[in-house]
């Protein structure tokens, strides 16, 4: 397990394909993005963003093609890349039945934790849910729940965390609290991120990539990236895009 | 190290799964109350017969009915936790060995169904069996019973759950891909509960020849569904 | 997309050798004779029922084969495959369940009757049926498919035990091959049952491949025009 990565790119996706007889849901898609960027993933519905994603987490295995998360071949390696990744959806992927503290106790026993108690309140005092430990998951406000999510995410210190949606569903507090844990651990952690967002996705962006039916149809760094063609862009693909 | 970590984790995902049913018992109740109900159905059933008939001929039988209708409710249930606010993908997520949620999941459904399978089976001879002749041979081989075929119930039950969890309709459609599944273990259970509440010269022989059919039975459908599972749960 | 000429000589052949063995069966096989002197015309069933309940469980066979060829490469085509086995498998259970009904009925007396091979065939039924209700309920194409093959394969696993424990529990139904004194069949009712059961399975192959083709066009289809879509 402790291998160390092999080059210091975060992600790299080499002609990934995914299908299902003629069907492509993602289509020869090749990107790199190096340690410590912001990737956001932008594409109509049905453009295979979700898929991509599932693909990187290793949920789903490519169909041809190769992708690694920090030198982990997300196939053959997929037990070791799972230590170090973690997902923070729009879905809070949480027990409602469970008290907060109960459900990160349970995800720190599926990661095998050292010190399961002491990181679990460590985490509960980060997003400030201390005081709910002991209350069952299915009271909580939705952005109480995402900041649990965001706790759960991060129990077991992943280097490579990806955002489904976060942003859907949030009121504008939650939002900003949301943005304010995304700011504190950004240094030392790489994104990637699908949205519908085009703004804030453009917002915290370092990289960006538009996918349209499985393909890559645009992939810039956020130098390159002309926000008014960019939009012209995406908009082409809304309009056309869905496979 | 990887061993122990599946040990931990599988005895985590069946602690939560306590946890859970301790605090909302959701399924211990969905599935105790079918029972209750199932036994007024058996009583308008036999209501007819008057006394003229021995129970204890058809008890096998009307015992594995509602164990097997009720076992559906339970498996559906456990599923629909995981996919509700789509835990389970959380859960694949972690670097967990999928057998290893086979094994937990099946062992909770088997555990659940045990509880309400006994506490069931009381009432059913408070109501039914008072007065009556006894049963033939020793208690403890319904017990046997019991445990050997809600193995096979909750191994392969917990397979097809996770796919029909997935499904449109999905507790018509589990109903559907399960009772004839089950035929062969059903029909050896109610064979080997017979012999044990019939008695007699010749049913503690006949006793153990259908329990080697429901243990044969196990032994091969859990394996299959084991190795099926990493499939189904992948998708 | 070539045409498979094997099929077709196998759909003409088996139509063929089929029919010979409906008309050896009447004018040429002798038929079973009641103590009674009458000679016993529902045993003539025996030609079609037998061979089309093999056919059904060998068919049944590629459901299983191609299921876990599927789950193994994840080709579509496997799933296709495995889909079309058990198509004709569902034909042929069905034929087997219509006949053995008029046969029961005639011999029996009753049209249906918990018998353990009846049950064991009803339980198939009952499987090969669900096979198709849960590949209607998946929405995805994948999902589908890694379930059916699951499914396909633990039932092809179910069905011998069915068949075996029923068959422990006594069957009274009748066992024409199971060896032994006073079992068998005269030369001419087995050259009778050989011809009809090669004319089967090769109508069951042909069955397959041309299934098989027509389902091959049509995913062809659904390329073109996924590809004049882009």
């Amino acid at each position: 397990m402790g291998d160390t990565p092999t080059n210091d790119l975060a992600v790299q996706v080499r002609g990934l394909t995914r299908a299902f007889g003629v069907r492509k849901a993602l289509n020869d898609v090749s990107f790199e993005l190096p340690r410590g960027a912001f990737l956001s993933i932008f594409g109509p519905n049905g453009a295979g963003k979700t898929t991509l994603a599932r693909v990187l987490t290793t949920l789903l295995n490519p169909s041809s093609g190769t992708a690694t998360i920090l030198g982990f071949d997300v196939v053959t390696e997929a037990v070791e890349l799972r230590h170090r990744i973690g997902l923070i959806s729009h879905n809070p992927l949480l027990y409602p039945d469970l008290t907060a503290e109960e459900n990160l106790l349970f995800f720190a026993e599926m990661y095998a934790l050292d010190n399961p108690k002491e990181r679990v309140s460590e985490l509960l005092a980060d997003v400030e849910l201390d005081h709910r430990r002991l209350d069952v998951v299915g009271t909580f406000s939705r952005g109480m729940l995402q900041r649990l999510s965001i706790a759960r995410a991060l129990l077991h210190k992943p280097d490579v965390l990806f955002l489904d949606e976060p942003y859907s569903g949030l009121d504008p507090h939650a939002m900003d609290i949301l943005d304010g844990l995304i700011a504190q651990i950004r240094g030392d952690h790489t994104f990637v991120m699908i949205s519908h967002d085009l703004d804030k996705g453009l917002e915290l962006c370092s990289h960006a990539l538009i996918l349209a039916a499985g393909k890559v149809v645009l992939f810039e760094s956020r130098d390159q990236i002309d926000v008014p063609t960019f939009r012209e862009t995406y908009r082409a693909t809304v309009g056309s895009g869905v496979a | 190290m990887a061993k122990s970590n599946s040990w931990r984790q599988f005895k985590a995902i069946l602690r939560k799964d306590l946890v859970m049913e301790l605090r909302t018992k959701e399924m211990v109740t969905s599935m105790g109350l079918y029972a209750l109900l199932t036994m007024v159905v058996y009583q308008i059933a036999l209501a007819e017969a008057g006394d003229s008939f021995d129970v204890r001929l058809v008890m096998p039988g009307l015992i594995w009915v509602a164990f097997i209708f009720m076992s559906m409710l339970g498996l559906n249930r456990s599923f629909v936790h995981e996919k509700d606010q789509g835990c389970i993908d959380a859960l694949l997520l972690s670097p967990v060995d999928r057998p290893v949620i086979f094994f937990a999941k099946f062992a909770g459904n088997l555990l659940f169904l045990l509880v309400v399978e006994v506490l069931s089976l009381p009432v059913f001879s408070f109501l039914f069996l008072q007065g009556r002749e006894g049963f033939g041979n020793p208690i403890w081989m319904i017990g046997v019973v019991l445990f050997g075929a809600s193995v096979g119930i909750s191994g392969v039950g917990t397979l097809l759950a996770t796919m029909t969890v997935n499904t449109k309709g999905k507790d018509v459609m589990l109903a559907v891909l399960f009772v004839p599944l089950m035929y062969p273990l059903l029909r050896a259970a109610v064979g080997a509960t017979f012999a044990a509440v019939i008695g007699g010269p010749g049913t503690v022989e006949t006793f153990w020849l259908f329990m080697a059919w429901v243990a044969g039975f196990d032994v091969i459908m859990v394996l299959v569904a084991y190795g099926l599972y990493e499939f189904v749960i992948g998708v | 997309m070539k045409r498979n000429p094997l099929a077709e000589i196998m759909l003409g052949l088996g139509g063929l050798l089929t029919t010979a063995a409906f008309f050896m069966a009447f004018f040429w096989a002798p038929g079973t004779v009641y103590p009674d002197g009458r000679i016993d015309f529902a045993q003539k069933i025996f030609y079609f029922h037998v061979p089309v309940a093999e056919a059904s469980f060998l068919v049944f066979i590629f459901t299983a084969y191609y299921g876990i060829k599927f789950l193994m490469t994840r080709k579509r085509i496997y799933d296709t495959k495995a889909r079309i086995a058990t198509e004709v498998t569902l034909f042929f259970v069905l034929l087997t369940m219509a006949t053995g009904i008029l046969w029961t009925r005639v011999e029996w007396g009753v049209w249906w009757l918990w018998e353990p091979r009846l049950t064991t065939y009803f339980i198939l039924t009952l499987l090969v049926i669900a096979y198709f209700v849960l590949r209607n309920s998946v929405e995805d194409e994948e999902k589908r498919a890694v379930y059916a093959s699951a499914f396909g394969i633990l039932a092809f696993i179910d069905a011998p035990i069915s068949f075996f424990i029923t068959r422990w529990l006594n069957s009274i139904h009748p066992v024409v091959f199971a060896g032994g004194e006073g079992s068998g069949l005269e030369t001419s009712m087995l050259i009778t049952f050989i011809v009809a059961q090669v004319g089967m399975l090769m109508l069951g192959y042909a069955f397959y491949q041309l299934r098989l083709r027509e389902e091959e066009l049509t995913e062809r289809l659904e390329a073109l025009k996924i590809e004049i879509g882009d």
